[in-house]
């Protein structure tokens, strides 16, 4: 008799093996992505590189987020899988064996499962952490220890968390056999099923709920704000796919079925009651899958575009290799920071070019359309909800004309009251600037500008003004002053002065001698000589090749996360829509054999079928490709928070993406109708 | 005038690899004349079940002919059958075949919908054949909510609201209670007293006893027929009972 139980939990997996080799095949995979995640976060060498602090953190959080969404998909699929058996154990049940014994064939078989897909996610996760391992620190460039790795501390991690959630499993399968009765257990699936009512108020909702989300996307157009808003649109959107997927369809059809002209026709008839019980029954898996697709994609087309674009953002936040900054008025300091920079980068055999001085002022202000007239002063746009402040802020960069034209190495000429404008994101509204109490005449607008590191003045609508001269600074600081009172000072109201040189040459090959120039100049700038009261230099000073790490970091990790997220959503993706395949299979067998009965020819019966099944399928894609729509320009935005101004790699890696999801699910879609149309027609 | 005939019918069942072979319908003819009521008779494995599928044109016979009002059934190519049942076959079937995501009206005019008929004339179709079959109050119900009488005469309308030619019944009191049975075999003979062909697949006694004539099969031929002449239902019933004992028997020796 002890044998018996082994024996049969055995078989049973083995004959169920159409589900359950996709489940275990999913389980080994969350296990192994798991490991690996965990791995890469815990392993010393990377943490040694240059970033890979960064990294291991990152790898952490992904760490978290794959242990919650480890634990909501397998418990779903499992619960999945014990109520399609239900039956079974209905029969067990009537067979002579009491629940315990059904518990006990459970329970092996659950261990069965663990021990297989565990020891198959772990051999799977070391293997691909180690070659995952070996292209993380190819992109850093770092050198490559030899050895395998094996991190016992995420194997303990894995066995505990799925050692877990294992436990939990059997424990619903277990409530599910002692909550029903054997006579229950044997016809759970064939009862009638009611006709779905029309909820019109959660189909109201649902719409209104996506499309508030759909607005805040479109109309946020300052990215601080788009951050903030980003998290509500994103529940607003959830929802809204939630409610329009169930109760929304439902009343489509409704309204179409209530349509008797449209309703009674060939085509649509069967089409329209049967999708009414479809969507009833699967509106929230085509929910589901809208969703983590909406996800997989925004996640992977967002890290690309960032993986890709790291150099541009480099540039974007660092003009040149080196810059030195701090306020005009310590003009002494920045002379001599820029002399040691020569003597430094000489010194290391490097020759400075595209050098550039100039000096500016900058502040911000919302334009108050009534008065015509920019307003600085923060108490008097306190009113302004934060979100409106942030999408109505701009940020004004005043140089003065001496420098702009010794800079850019052109002759303008300006009069009185008379300014030069070059707008970085949005035009401006109007041709005179009423500031401060200064009416400036806008006399030309630039096609071109300096470089500048300011990024505020990209993020928000950034203006650039060239002015006569400093005296029309000097009133501008005077009214930001009084506008700030006596928070000027932290506010860093003041008139700053700005170099900034490149290095002839390769800055890649001579990244060495770059980084010694630096680290040679931050020394004797930063050193403090108590003796002559001297608290060393003010100002900053900055390098674009010692950053280039970081950022590679940075922007790799969430690469990395983003396609881990991103294959575990899409695994999910796949799998649930191979179980609906599978149980709208079966469900519809009976339907299509009594429309054949009934004088429904064989080929319309499966035009039928593929309609519907089109539909459903498709629904979730279409859906999601309108989310990553709406999203594109909100998501856009947020980039630029992160230094990504390349508007047309986004794009494309947000077109590339879909495209390549899209053949993705198409190809998934394709191969599991193969399975429907096996089992329909059997 | 003859609306179906049935010439020299024979069915060989092979399994896939043409191992073995079972006869299940050897030599079978007879005529249905337009207007009569009859009821086909035979234990389970007679082939009564092969025959009607090879009538309904659901399966093709390996010889023989049937042929409606003069056309060759079996020789209706594939794309057409289809129609051509929809047309001018009602059926009635021992479990209903009512879908159960259609509300019982939807159910009866589904064929006239996969015809392409329009809305307002599938509902004055509807009207007159609701109220003979006593379902009017019932049209806006789903199959699980009436039953199994009502649910059997809804699949009657379904089967009379396309005017076929032949209505063919497969067990059609089989899964009716004895009250519901009764009703839906004196339905039937109402419906046949206003004209329509019925032709019935049964081996309830009762079910049988309703029809004008009754064909006997035993191992895949007609081994009898019997006609009703001026007998009452109860003598009908009488004779059949007696003809099965017969055949119970006797009847060895003769397939």
């Amino acid at each position: 008799m002890a044998k018996l139980y082994p024996g049969m939990a055995f078989t049973n997996i083995k004959s169920n093996r159409k589900t359950y080799i996709p489940y275990m095949l999913s389980c080994s995979l969350t296990i192994a992505l798991f490991y690996i995640i965990g791995s890469l976060g815990s392993n010393e060498g990377l943490s040694k590189m240059w970033g890979g602090d960064m990294l291991s953190s990152y790898m952490s959080l992904g760490q978290a987020v794959t242990a919650i969404f480890a634990v909501i998909f397998l418990f779903y699929i499992n619960s999945f899988l014990i109520k399609r058996r239900k039956s079974e154990f209905g029969l067990y049940n009537i067979l002579g064996m009491e629940k315990k014994h059904i518990c006990r064939v459970i329970f092996l078989e659950t261990v069965f499962t663990f021990l297989i897909t565990m020891a198959f996610g772990l051999f799977l996760g070391i293997m691909l952490d180690k070659l995952l391992y070996l292209v993380i620190s190819r992109i850093l460039a770092a050198k490559i220890p030899l050895g395998f790795y094996i991190s016992t501390s995420s194997i303990l991690q894995s066995l505990m968390l799925f050692g877990g959630i294992f436990l939990l499993m059997f424990l619903n399968s277990m409530r599910h056999i002692y909550r029903s009765k054997p006579v229950d257990l044997l016809k759970s699936r064939s009862a009638g099923e009611k006709e779905p009512k029309a909820k019109w108020i959660l189909a109201a909702i649902g719409l209104l709920c996506l499309a508030a989300g759909y607005y805040i996307a479109v109309t946020t157009t300052n990215p601080v704000a788009a951050v903030a808003l980003f998290f509500i649109a994103v529940v607003l959107v959830i929802i809204g796919t939630y409610l329009l997927f169930t109760a929304g369809s439902i009343a489509l059809l409704k309204i179409l079925k209530k349509n008797k002209g449209y309703y009674y026709k060939t085509k649509h008839f069967v089409s329209i009651s049967s999708m009414m019980y479809r969507m009833k029954k699967n509106a929230v898996g085509l929910a589901n899958i809208c969703i983590l697709s909406t996800m997989v994609l925004v996640i992977i087309s967002t890290t690309l575009a960032l993986f890709l674009g790291v150099d541009d953002s480099l540039k974007q936040r660092y003009p040149s290799e080196y810059d030195i900054t701090c306020k005009a008025e310590e003009n002494d300091a920045f002379d001599k920071s820029v002399q040691t920079l020569h003597d430094s980068a000489k010194s290391e055999g490097l020759t400075l070019i595209n050098e550039l001085s100039y000096r500016d002022f900058s502040f911000s202000a919302i334009y108050e359309k009534s008065k015509d007239f920019f307003v600085t002063d923060p108490g008097l746009y306190s009113n302004l909800s934060a979100m409106q402040k942030y999408n109505q802020l701009v940020t004004f960069v005043v140089v003065p004309l001496e420098d702009y034209n010794k800079a850019m190495g052109k002759n303008e000429t300006l009069g009185e009251n008379e300014v030069l404008v070059y707008s970085s994101r949005q035009e401006l509204p109007v041709d005179t600037i009423n500031v401060f109490d200064l009416s400036l005449h806008v006399k030309k607008t630039l096609t071109g500008f300096m470089p500048n590191g300011n990024t505020a003045a990209k993020i928000s609508s950034g203006h650039f003004v060239v002015v006569k001269d400093l005296s029309v600074i000097d009133k501008m600081k005077k009214g930001q002053d009084e506008a700030l009172g006596k928070d000027a000072e932290r506010f860093g109201s003041w008139l700053e002065i700005n170099y900034m040189a490149d290095v002839a040459g390769n800055a890649e090959t001579q990244k060495d001698q770059i980084l010694a120039a630096y680290h040679k100049t931050w020394d004797q700038i930063y050193e403090t000589n108590e003796n002559a009261g001297d608290q060393g230099f003010n100002g900053i000073l900055e390098c674009r090749s010692s950053e280039v790490d970081s950022f590679r970091g940075v922007f790799s990790g969430l690469f990395f996360i983003g396609v881990f997220l991103g294959i575990l959503f899409l695994m999910a993706t796949v799998l649930i829509m191979y179980y609906k395949q599978i149980t709208e299979g079966y469900e519809d067998k009976q339907r299509f054999m009594i429309l054949q009965n009934v004088g429904m020819s064989h080929h319309e019966v499966k035009q039928t079928i593929r309609s519907q099944i089109l539909t459903v399928f498709f629904l979730p894609l279409i859906t999601a490709g309108i989310h990553i729509g709406f999203a594109f320009p909100f998501l856009y935005r947020i980039m630029t928070l992160m230094n990504l101004f390349n508007l047309r790699l986004f794009t494309f890696c947000s077109i590339g993406c879909f495209l390549a999801f899209a053949l993705f699910y198409g190809i998934t879609y394709w191969l599991t109708s193969k399975l429907y149309y096996g089992i329909v027609k059997k | 005038m003859a609306i179906l005939e049935v010439n020299n019918l024979e069915k060989i069942y092979t399994t896939r690899f043409g191992g073995s072979s079972v006869q299940a319908l050897r030599n079978v003819s007879f005529s249905v004349e337009a207007g009569e009521y009859v009821a086909i008779m035979g234990e389970s494995g007679s082939g009564k079940t092969t025959l009607l599928n090879i009538l309904a044109a659901l399966d093709r016979p390996t010889r023989g002919k049937v042929l409606l009002e003069g056309r060759d059934i079996t020789s209706i190519s594939e794309k057409e059958l289809s129609a051509f049942r929809r047309n001018n076959l009602g059926f009635v079937f021992q479990d209903f075949n009512l879908l159960d995501t259609f509300n019982l009206m939807d159910n009866i005019l589904l064929p006239l919908v996969l015809s392409g008929k329009k809305y307002h004339e599938m509902n004055q179709r509807l009207k007159p054949l609701a109220s003979m079959l006593g379902i009017s109050e019932l049209l806006y119900k789903y199959p699980y909510e009436v039953s199994g009488g009502q649910k059997q005469r809804a699949a009657v309308a379904r089967a009379l609201i396309t005017h076929p030619k032949l209505i063919l019944a497969d067990e059609p009191t089989g899964a009716l209670d004895s009250r519901s049975s009764d009703d839906l075999l004196q339905m039937f003979g109402r419906i046949n007293q206003s004209g329509q062909t019925i032709l019935m697949v049964t081996h309830s006694v009762k079910a049988a006893s309703h029809a004008g004539r009754v064909l006997f099969i035993a191992d895949g031929s007609v081994f009898h027929q019997m006609y009703r002449g001026n007998s009452t239902n109860e003598e009908m019933f009488q004779k059949i009972s007696d003809t099965l004992t017969s055949m119970a028997t006797g009847g060895g020796l003769h397939g």
